[in-house]
């Protein structure tokens, strides 16, 4: 899943510690999203939404290769 | 399902994980555990040879791993969270592996050398069993966690 994580929080001139404390995770945690070596949960993702004052799809993207599949039917 | 209620599904599944934990001082103080059973353990093999001794030490390693494995980190967010589940999933399948793997190896190749009978072979003991699940634990989360920095 891509993630434009690091650019919302720019937008908002917020470090990694800052945006980590006021949505309640650890800066790892952030830090490991925005490499996208962890994907959040849903109630991490619309904590940033909320956040951001964006939808969730604004920021996290599917890959191609996660598309699903057409309906061959 | 509503928004919210989805939010607090997914809040109490997390909340189940954090049921099982103690608190953060708990680590020190299974490190501390450990620390005093290795010496004792140490000890008691060069100079006292006690087997009393020995086996309190040994099962105090186990009981601090324990501590150190089970208490919460700092802060025990959704990522610690899931670097623990996998954690203790490759503790599982690399205790097993090892169990079974190393022992008859190690055995075989002893005996190979020696050239003694297969009837020498020696089965893993429960201590052994259980310092390999909780050490490959241990060690593996706190690898996950410096991965993710």
């Amino acid at each position: 899943m891509k993630n434009r994580l690091k650019i919302e929080r720019a937008i908002l001139d917020l470090t990694q510690d800052e945006l980590a404390n006021k949505i309640g995770v650890s800066r790892q945690t952030i830090s490991s999203i925005e490499k996208n070596r962890y994907v959040p949960s849903t109630v991490l993702a619309l904590k940033l939404s909320l956040l951001f004052e964006k939808p969730v799809n604004d920021f996290f993207e599917l890959e191609d290769s996660e598309m699903p599949m057409p309906n061959t039917v | 399902m509503n928004l919210k209620s989805f939010i607090e599904c997914e809040r109490k599944s997390l909340e189940k994980m954090k049921r099982y934990q103690l608190p953060n001082r708990f680590k020190k103080i299974g490190i501390g555990i450990i620390i005093i059973s290795l010496v004792t353990f140490l000890v008691n093999k060069f100079s006292i040879e006690n087997i009393d001794l020995k086996l309190t030490a040994k099962y105090g390693i186990l009981v601090g791993l324990l501590l150190v494995s089970i208490s919460k980190e700092k802060i025990e967010d959704e990522l610690i969270t899931s670097l623990r589940m996998q954690s203790y999933t490759f503790a599982f399948i690399a205790g097993v592996i090892i169990t079974l793997l190393t022992n008859p190896l190690f055995n075989y190749i002893a005996n190979i050398i020696s050239q003694k009978q297969q009837e020498n072979f020696q089965e893993v003991g429960d201590w052994e069993i259980l310092w390999i699940l909780l050490s490959v634990q241990v060690f593996y989360f706190e690898f996950l966690k410096r991965m993710n920095k």
